[in-house]
Parts: structure tokens; C-alpha cells; sequence
């Protein structure tokens, strides 16, 4: 409770956590308030915000709410964001610690690998890697995921390495646990904090990258994003610029809020850290 | 024009000033006296590769190319059949429809500065268009030889009677001349020249430097009196289908043809200062929204499902919203504003969703609980923003009638794959072009025994013997009309059966500064020469 | 100096595994990508069965995949980077016409956000907490948040289309004929709207680490004891607690650069910049493969090249730290 309320005293935590909680609101009541599929056809095309309370954003060009698209662009926005961080953690969290407990071999290899990643632009990773699978919302997910598991991946074995000799692994050790299962039961549950650290940055990129592959003509044909929003809008970005501006006006606040939100968890911990 | 009709019918662009100043644009040029020198500037949204209209003859390539490499005869908005002499002056066929003799320009030079004779015509018909050019492969299949009587003289031999009103049709699109003393020796296709080409047109290819520019320079020698005006085109590439406005507007180019700039921001631009919006000029380059059917798939080869998805368009919806009224509804496979081939004649499918639902249930195809009938994939081209966003449309009116469709949006190369390689679609939407004879490229979308992998023609297992003959009696049919009569037949049945459903036709637009002269005087302007283009200072 | 040679040895030698992987993971990539070279030329074209066959023969793509990547490993070895279907021509020559344009964008960026980034977190974090330090954090954040693309768009309607200060796209006036000087200004007029949209997103990690550093800085002890002799505020910031705090900006710069290569591949397409990156959209959507294998293995290298140099310069910089520790 304590820290909660900590979090929420920094100004950064506040603001993240209530630009946070809209969003999430947001994706959560699209479905009630928006039941029809987002992408069907509501109204005139190209009609301007505020000139008709039904549709109090407009329309895009083939008449599609913008408002709806909005709500269920939340929506994939976080399944999106949430699943690439989980997948990204996951993945990363285990080459990190089969590197670190394993050591010699495995770990060069693994570490090579992570290397290789690493080298090769994140971006033009995920920009090959869907135009060659083809766009759909799983893919758009791996594609983010191959491209941010490195960072999990490094703080992981960082952690198993320090962790590694502690008494409580070689107890394990001396009571016959299998090497694999110390590491996964016993090294990795603690490693584990130092990594989900990592997780607002992966959120945030991650919803930066699904928006710029939309852009690029790379999302999911069956769903509303908000980078697929603005890549509609930009060919009329002249004569209807809120087409493109609205969603980018609701990406950027997501983002920051997601930024500011890691930013307060972060200066909460170090806060805690000073006073203990 | 068709097209000039619906834009003043909607009365929407700044325009109806605009238009007149466009279609009036050739009879003002000649009161004018057009300005010597000077660079045109162009966007470009591809680069192709080959550049040899001769191998490729496709609009991406003409675009550039057509200004180097010219054709025999030229599509005409006032000559006899529709055509203007070229690099052939005149042409004539046997009754026999065994022979096409074309007399050929004399003094007429190729930009190495060797005479263009009948040699190269021969070498050029022979090694290059029947056996290497996608659509030469079709038309002059049956070609045999070109007797060469004189410097001057090409005599095509048919092996099998070939109509002649098929060959006219077929000379500005698949006629590209190149010099038999540069492709004669060494690989066609591996010649230095298909990427630097050598012609004999008003433009000679001077540099291309990839991702920003090609750029041609005027041919002093040209044939033509007085002939070009300008002394540079630059095409400047702009891949980002955005840009090309805002380059407008910024006057760092001053033509974007093919519709670069994208029709929603047409009304915009329209009444910008110093720019035009004009929509002629693409009379002869219908290209056609159609929805390609897999008749693989068990629902799609029952005709009142194919029937029930018709019904279900509603193409007046999509002329107004996708192609924001720069397009016609279509009424069949042959575009109707074809002047030989079309007619009216033919069923219809009206708008009508109680109908198309009627028709599903009466296939046997009731809505289950959740509402959908059956489910099914839909592949739209990736080539236009229109066929896009008409899968998008499309994928909104087949929920309506309980069809559940899910979007695939492929890139271009594995859309190719999918669709017209693996057959791995349901229904696809693509983009086929009718080039003034359906024998050119209409015929193969529907015509079965068609082998895997070849784009834009019947890869979705459709067979109909009596259509397969039509085509086949009208391809050796000799009279015009009896030739006519059969294609009007082709069109009936086409509608009858529906192999495929043709939506909607359209033309580009051309968006260009007023300081650019005489854009848009012929039905395919902007893959001819511009030899009579110029920019006032 | 003896050192820098060893670590650069060593990074050397690393680096032929990585990217070994590098290629082959690319190669196996491209594999699984349904439709081939072939299939996207056809596109354009148009063709039947005997002209595909034919091209597939030509371009060597009817051998089986484990041949072909035998065949450019082995080319590869001898330095040659293949040649390019799409474009007719060696892909080296391909790639080094447009790695000049990626490397001016970037390097500009790179300067900007790192230039512009410590000062402003000087200015931040010299007095922690105050308003000038949250609106400085805060609104660097914001741009943090603020996709690559978009702000493009909206600094090109501004700047080129309303205002018509810097020209729409491209890199140069095209076929300007323009040398020297007179080209130079030109490149560098072109590159304004692209070099801020990429250089202000990644302003903000610079910013803030800058700041965090500093706010480090000022509780270790030799700050304090220069604080007790008195000497001026403006100087221990910029004499102690800065030039403490410059060390860890100067690994993030080797870490962004993959970043910034990415980043650079939206900004690229938006301003139609003919560099790396747009050049890669293109070998995706032909399937050349080699070519963009090419591309990869190029930005690869780049990548640990300027991640040597980085590191080179961290040893340089603080002979604390034995090369061998500092961080890839």
C-alpha cells in the first residue's frame, strides 16, 4: 500500500498511472460502448469531427467511426504491447538463464546469438520478418518479440551470473536438484525482478514499432491500430488531418503514460532504496 | 469522356474551370506558341527494372521508356481506327489474315545515330515480341516471319489466319521498336540496353541513378519537325504515395501522372493555385476492379453463391467512396468505354441484400447461430490504395449477407504467389487492364487451361467450354463484325456465369502545374512520347 | 595503444560467428517467404510458365536453398557480396551508393540528439527536482513518445508545404549539377527535416541519463569537498559532475546505433531519402535476397564497428576501465 502510495507521489507515477488507467479503460469498454465491428461502415465518408454527435470524431474514408476505431485501437494496442513484452521477457528470461547457469558452451552459444540479434537493426528485423510471414496480429507480436528479447535476455543471465554462487542455489545443489531445475525454480524466480524492470520500455517500444509496421502498409488488415489509422489518414493528411492526428495524439499519450509510469516506479524504488 | 462526364456531374472540383482548361488544352497549345527547352519534371512511384517495353509492355515501364522507344502506331483520340502513324506510317491486312504489310518512316535514325530500317522491325517482332513479351506471346503466337522487301516495307506472315482488327488493336501497346544492331549478339535478356534504352523517340535515355532519378534528354535528330520541345524529363522517384502532393504544391516537380496523388486529396489540390486535376487521357488504359473467385472451393462453384456475392456489391457505393466518383460501375468484362466490343446487353446484379441472402439460403447455406453462413479467405491486390480499400469494402458487404471474410493483405510478390501460383485464396481482388481488344489481355481471366503462375488470368479453376470456344472461334474469326458479335457473346456469357465479377473501371488522373502544355491530348498520354509537351517559363 | 589493438583483434574475431548467424538466420528467413524474386519480377511484368521457368533458371533459384547459401557463403568468403537481380548490378556498388546518405542521416541524428541531449540534461540535472528539470524530463519524454513517422508528416506539412523553408524530400536537388560547396549546402538543406525527425525522439535518452548521472554525481564525495572549498557552482558542473556523467552516455551511443539504423528506415521512407534503409524495404518486396543479406551484413558490420570505436574511445576516456570490461 505503502508503495503504491509512493509511486502515486511522484508526479511522473501520477500522471503515467492516470494516462495508464484511461487507456486501459479505454481498450476494456470498447467492446460495450462500440459493439459493431469497428471497421464497418457507419456513416457518410470523411465527416468532419463534432458535426454529429453519433459519430463525434468523424469518419474515415470509407465512413468508418474514427471514435470506434479508437477505442478498438486500444484494444490491439495493448493485446498487442502486452503480448510482444510477455513474449519478449519470456523468451529472454530463459536463453538469459540457460546461458548464465549453463555457462561454457551453452552460454557461448546462446550469447553469440543474443549478439547476432543485437547487431542486426531491431526494426528492419520485424520490417523483414512480417512482409516475409505476412501481416496478422501474431506475427506482428513475434516480430517485436524477436526483436526485443535481447535486452530480457543480457539483464537475465547478468542476474544468474551474481546469483549463481549465492548458499540458497547450492544448497539445491547439495540436495540433488537437477541443474535445470535449480535454475528455472530457485535462480530464475530471482532473477526476475531486474528484468520486468525492462518491461515499460518493451511496452512502449512495442506499441511504437506495431504503429511504424502499420504505417509501413505491415498491420493486421482485420483490425483497427492506430498506426494503420494514421497510414489511412496520411493520403488525405492535407484535406482531413484529423484522420491522422487523433490517433496520434492517442498513441503519444498512451506511450508517455507508459514511459512516465516505468519513470515513477523506478524513482519510487530508488527512494526506497535511499531510506532503507 | 466518360470520365469528364461524372467529375462535372459532380460539380465538386473547383474544377468544372479546371476541366475545361484540360480538355480544351490541345486547341489552346496550337493558338499558343510553344516555349523551346526547358526541364519537365515527374514523379514516379516504381522503378521498374527492365525497361525494355519491348520485353515488358506494362505502364510502369512505358511511362519512362515510351519517350526513348516508340511503336509502330500510337492510340489517337481523332485517327483512323483510333491510331496515330509512329514508326510506321501505314498498315494494311490480306483478306486472308494471313499477312499485315506496314510501310515504315524513312530518315529515321536510333540515337546511336544507325538507321532505323525493316531489319530491326523483323528482329524486333520476331526475337523479342512473339517469344519474350508477355502479351506478344498471345497476339503473335502464330507469327511465322517478316518478309523484308525493302528498307522500308515489313510484311508480318501469320501461320494461322489472324484478325487484323486484333493486330491494329494490339500496335501501341506491344509494338516497341529496339535496334536489331545492339540486341542481335548476346542474351536478350541480359542486354545492357534494357536498362539504358536506345530508341529512336524524341527522349534519349541519358542516367538513371537509383532511389532518386531517372532523367532523359532531348534528341536533336528526332524525326519529328521541330520535334521535341523540352530538352530534359526528369523522373524523380517518389515510392511514398504522399509525397507526390505535397512536391506539387511545393513546385519541385510539375506533373504526377497515374494518379500519384491520391484521389481523396484530389478535391484539395483541385483548388490550389496553379494546379490542374485532369482525367483524360487515359482513355486507352481501362484498368478493371474484379473480384477473381476460386472455383476450387465448393460454396464459390454454386452460381447463386457467386450470384448472392454480386448482389451484395454495392458498386455505386464504391465508384463514390473508394474512387470517389473517378471511376464508372461496371457492367461487364468489357469496359463500357470500349467503342468496338461493348454492349449493354448483358444481366445485371443489381444492389440488393434480401436477394442475396435469398440466393444463400436457397444454396443450401443457412446462417448459423453466431450469423455467418461460412467463412472464407480475401486476398486484395496490393498494388493500388483502390484495390485495398475495396477489400476492406468488400469484406463490410459479405458480413451483411453472413459471409465471414478475412482480410489477407500480402505483398506484392507473395501476392502473386498466393493467388495466381498456389491458388491459395478464396476470393481475390485484382486489377486487370483492358487494352482496347479483349484478346489482348480480357479473355485469358476467364479462358481455362491457363498454366499456374501467370498474373492477371484465370487461376481459379474455372472451366467453361462453351466460353473456351467463343474465345477460340473468335481468335481465327477474320470480319470485324462477326468478330464482334462473338465478344458480344463472350460479354453475355461472362455475366451469365460469373467466373469473376467486375465491379467498377477506371482511368487516372493526372495532376499537373498549368505551366506544363499539352498534357492529356491522346487516350494514352502518359505512356506516349511527349514529343509536343513543353513548360511555359 | 597496445590495448585498443588487442580488444580490436578480439572484437574481430567475435564478430565472424555473430555474423555468420546473421546471414544464415537472413538467408533462412527469406526462404520461408512464399513467392521468390521470380514471382515479384513476374508481378510487374506479367509472363506465362515458360518465361518463369526460364528467369528462375537465369537467377539460380531452381537449386535447392542449402546450394544457394553454400554458393554466397563461399563468394562471401572472397569478398563478394553477390550481384543484385533487381538492379542489374554487384551489389557492393549497390550498397556503398546508398550507405553515404544512411551514415549522413544517422551521424546527424546521432550528433543532434546526443549534442543537444547532454546539454539540456547539464541544464537539468544542475539543480535536480527544480521545475526546469521535470518540464525538461517530461517533455523529452514526450518526444521520446512521439512515433518517428508521424512527426515526420507533421514537420514536412509545416516546414515544407506551408511554409516552404526546407525542401519536401530526397537528398539533393536532383540532377542539380551542382559541386562543392553549393552541393554540400544542398545535401545539408535537404537533411534539416529528417536529421530532427529522427535526432528529437532519441534526444530523450540522452537527456536523461545525462540528468540521472549528474544527480549521481553531486552526492559523491569529491563534489561535496569541492562544494566546501568553495569553488562556483557553473564550474563543478561543468568541470566535476558533467564530464562524470559524459561516460555512460558515450556506451549508449554505441548501443543506439542499431536503433537509430532501424529508425532511420521510416524517416527514410517518409522523406524519400535513397539510403540503407529504403533500399532494404526494396529487397524485401523483390526478394533479393543477396541484396538484402548485403544490407544486413553491411549495417551488422557497421553495428560493431561503431560499438569498437565506442569502446576504443570509453577506454580513452576512463583509464578506470581495462578495455576488456567495457561493455558491447
Amino acid at each position: 500500500m505503502t508503495i503504491i502510495h509512493r509511486f502515486l507521489k511522484t508526479p511522473e507515477g501520477l500522471a503515467g498511472a492516470l494516462l495508464l488507467a484511461a487507456f486501459v479503460l479505454v481498450a476494456l469498454a470498447a467492446p460495450f460502448f462500440f459493439p459493431r465491428d469497428p471497421l464497418s461502415i457507419a456513416g457518410p465518408a470523411l465527416l468532419r469531427p463534432f458535426q454529429d454527435w453519433s459519430l463525434p470524431l468523424g469518419t474515415d474514408r470509407l465512413g468508418r467511426d474514427v471514435l470506434a476505431g479508437i477505442f478498438h485501437g486500444a484494444r490491439t494496442s495493448l493485446a498487442v504491447s502486452l503480448a510482444a513484452a510477455a513474449a519478449s521477457i519470456a523468451v529472454g528470461a530463459i536463453v538469459g538463464t540457460l546461458a548464465g547457469f549453463g555457462g561454457g558452451w551453452t552460454d557461448e552459444v546462446l550469447m553469440r546469438i543474443t549478439d547476432a540479434f543485437q547487431t542486426v537493426p531491431g526494426f528492419l528485423l520485424a520490417l523483414a520478418f512480417v512482409s516475409v510471414v505476412g501481416p496478422s496480429l501474431g506475427v506482428v507480436v513475434a516480430a517485436i518479440a524477436l526483436s526485443a528479447w535481447t535486452g530480457p535476455a543480457r539483464i537475465a543471465r547478468a542476474e544468474v551470473l551474481s546469483i549463481r554462487e549465492r548458499d540458497y542455489v547450492a544448497s539445491a545443489r547439495v540436495a540433488g536438484m537437477h541443474p535445470l531445475e535449480i535454475a528455472f525454480r530457485e535462480v530464475l524466480p530471482n532473477a526476475l525482478p531486474p528484468v520486468l524492470a525492462l518491461a515499460s520500455v518493451i511496452v512502449a517500444q512495442a506499441i511504437l514499432v506495431e504503429a511504424a509496421l502499420s504505417f509501413l502498409g505491415l498491420g493486421d488488415p482485420n483490425r483497427v491500430t492506430w498506426g494503420g489509422m494514421i497510414a489511412e489518414g496520411r493520403t488525405v493528411l492535407r484535406s482531413a488531418p484529423f484522420l491522422s492526428i487523433v490517433p496520434g495524439i492517442a498513441l503519444v499519450l498512451t506511450v508517455l503514460g507508459v514511459y512516465l509510469a516505468g519513470e515513477g516506479a523506478v524513482e519510487t524504488a530508488a527512494k526506497r532504496r535511499s531510506l532503507a | 469522356m466518360m470520365l469528364d462526364f461524372r467529375i462535372s456531374r459532380r460539380g465538386v472540383l473547383a474544377g468544372s474551370a479546371v476541366l475545361l482548361a484540360s480538355t480544351a488544352l490541345p486547341r489552346i497549345a496550337e493558338a499558343q506558341e510553344p516555349k523551346k527547352g526547358g526541364r519537365l519534371i515527374v514523379a514516379a512511384d516504381s522503378e521498374p527494372r527492365n525497361l525494355n517495353p519491348a520485353i515488358v509492355a506494362s505502364n510502369g515501364v512505358f511511362f519512362i521508356s515510351s519517350k526513348v522507344v516508340e511503336p509502330l502506331a500510337e492510340a489517337s483520340f481523332d485517327g483512323k481506327d483510333g491510331l496515330a502513324p509512329r514508326l510506321a506510317t501505314s498498315w494494311e491486312g490480306s483478306a486472308d489474315g494471313l499477312s499485315v504489310t506496314f510501310k515504315l518512316r524513312e530518315g529515321v535514325t536510333w540515337h546511336d545515330g544507325k538507321p532505323f530500317t525493316s531489319a530491326d522491325v523483323a528482329f524486333s517482332a520476331l526475337q523479342i515480341w512473339k517469344p519474350l513479351q508477355n502479351l506478344g506471346r498471345v497476339v503473335f503466337k502464330d507469327l511465322e516471319a517478316v518478309d523484308t522487301p525493302d528498307e522500308h516495307t515489313a510484311v508480318f506472315k501469320f501461320s494461322k489466319p489472324t484478325p487484323f482488327q486484333l493486330i491494329r488493336n494490339a500496335l501501341p501497346p506491344l509494338t516497341a521498336v529496339v535496334p536489331k544492331h545492339l540486341y542481335e549478339t548476346g542474351d536478350i535478356a541480359e542486354n545492357p540496353a534494357n536498362n539504358a534504352p536506345v530508341g529512336t523517340g524524341p527522349f534519349k535515355f541519358a542516367e538513371h541513378k537509383a532511389g532518386e532519378y531517372y532523367r532523359l534528354e532531348k534528341n536533336a535528330s528526332y524525326w519529328g519537325k521541330d520535334l521535341p520541345h523540352l530538352d530534359e524529363i526528369v523522373y524523380r522517384v517518389l515510392p511514398d504515395r504522399a509525397a507526390a502532393a505535397g512536391a506539387l504544391e511545393a513546385e519541385e516537380i510539375h506533373l504526377a501522372a497515374f494518379s500519384a496523388v491520391p484521389l481523396a486529396d484530389l478535391e484539395r489540390i483541385s483548388k490550389v493555385p496553379g494546379i490542374s486535376v485532369i482525367s483524360k487521357g487515359y482513355e486507352a488504359l481501362t484498368y478493371q476492379l474484379v473480384v477473381e473467385i476460386n472455383h476450387r472451393r465448393k460454396e464459390l462453384a454454386d452460381l447463386k453463391v457467386r450470384q448472392a456475392i454480386a448482389h451484395a456489391i454495392d458498386k455505386e457505393f464504391v465508384v463514390k467512396t473508394v474512387f470517389l466518383g473517378y471511376a464508372t460501375p461496371s457492367t461487364g468484362i468489357v469496359p463500357v468505354n470500349d467503342k468496338q466490343f461493348y454492349t449493354t446487353d448483358v444481366p445485371q446484379y443489381a444492389f440488393d441484400v434480401a436477394k442475396a441472402n435469398a440466393l444463400l439460403d436457397e444454396a443450401g447455406y443457412p446462417r448459423a447461430d453466431n450469423g455467418t453462413r461460412f467463412a472464407l479467405k480475401l486476398l486484395p491486390a496490393p498494388y493500388f490504395n483502390e484495390t485495398k480499400q475495396f477489400g476492406s469494402y468488400l469484406r463490410q458487404a459479405l458480413a451483411e449477407i453472413g459471409i465471414d471474410a478475412e482480410l489477407v493483405n500480402n505483398d506484392a510478390a507473395a501476392h502473386q504467389k498466393a493467388v495466381y501460383t498456389d491458388h491459395a485464396f478464396d476470393l481475390a481482388v485484382g486489377p486487370p487492364v483492358f487494352r482496347g481488344d479483349p484478346a489482348i489481355s480480357t479473355t485469358i481471366l476467364v479462358q481455362s487451361g491457363i498454366p499456374d503462375g501467370v498474373p492477371f488470368s484465370n487461376q481459379g479453376g474455372y472451366r467453361n467450354d462453351e466460353l473456351d470456344g467463343i474465345i477460340a472461334k473468335a481468335a481465327e474469326t477474320l470480319d470485324p463484325d462477326a468478330r464482334i458479335a462473338l465478344y458480344r457473346d463472350f460479354q453475355e456469357k461472362v455475366a451469365e456465369d460469373l467466373p469473376l465479377i467486375n465491379v467498377a473501371e477506371w482511368g487516372f488522373i493526372t495532376v499537373a502545374r498549368d505551366t506544363v502544355k499539352n498534357v492529356s491530348n491522346n487516350p494514352r498520354w502518359a505512356v506516349s512520347n511527349w514529343a509536343d509537351t513543353w513548360v511555359e517559363a | 595503444m597496445n590495448r585498443a589493438l588487442r580488444l580490436i583483434r578480439r572484437r574481430l574475431i567475435g564478430a565472424i560467428p555473430v555474423l555468420l548467424i546473421v546471414i544464415v538466420g537472413t538467408f533462412l528467413l527469406l526462404e520461408t517467404a512464399p513467392g521468390d524474386a521470380v514471382d515479384a519480377y513476374i508481378v510487374s511484368t506479367g509472363g506465362d510458365a515458360g518465361l518463369i521457368e526460364a528467369l528462375r533458371q537465369r537467377w539460380g533459384l531452381d537449386q535447392s536453398p542449402m546450394t544457394r547459401l553454400a554458393t554466397y557463403l563461399w563468394s562471401l568468403s572472397h569478398l563478394d557480396l553477390g550481384h543484385s537481380v533487381t538492379f542489374s548490378r554487384p551489389i557492393l556498388d549497390v550498397i556503398l551508393e546508398r550507405l553515404p546518405n544512411t551514415l549522413l542521416l544517422m551521424g546527424s541524428a546521432t550528433a543532434l540528439s546526443f549534442g543537444l541531449g547532454s546539454a539540456l540534461g547539464i541544464v537539468a540535472g544542475a539543480k535536480p527536482g527544480s521545475f526546469r528539470d521535470r518540464f525538461l524530463s517530461i517533455g523529452s519524454l514526450a518526444l521520446y513518445a512521439v512515433p518517428g513517422f508521424w512527426l515526420g508528416l507533421v514537420l514536412t506539412v509545416l516546414f515544407s508545404v506551408q511554409l516552404r523553408w526546407f525542401p519536401i524530400s530526397g537528398i539533393e536537388t536532383i540532377a542539380s549539377g551542382k559541386t562543392g560547396l553549393g552541393r554540400a549546402l544542398d545535401i545539408g538543406r535537404h537533411l534539416v527535416l529528417p536529421v530532427a525527425a529522427l535526432g528529437f525522439i532519441y534526444l530523450a535518452l540522452y537527456l536523461r541519463m545525462m540528468r540521472t548521472g549528474m544527480a549521481e554525481a553531486w552526492r559523491q564525495d569529491f563534489v561535496l569537498a569541492a562544494k566546501a572549498r568553495g569553488i562556483s557552482l557553473r564550474r563543478i558542473v561543468i568541470r566535476h559532475v558533467a564530464r562524470n556523467a559524459l561516460l555512460p552516455l558515450v556506451t549508449m551511443l554505441g548501443l543506439q546505433s542499431a536503433q537509430m539504423l532501424g529508425g532511420s528506415v521510416v524517416i527514410e521512407t517518409v522523406f524519400s531519402v535513397p539510403g540503407l534503409g529504403r533500399l532494404a524495404q526494396e529487397a524485401v518486396a523483390s526478394r533479393d535476397t543477396p541484396l538484402l543479406l548485403g544490407i544486413i551484413l553491411v549495417s551488422a558490420v557497421l553495428v560493431i564497428a561503431i560499438n569498437l570505436i565506442v569502446d576504443i574511445l570509453y577506454a580513452f576516456l576512463d583509464p578506470r576501465v581495462g578495455a576488456s570490461e567495457a561493455t558491447a
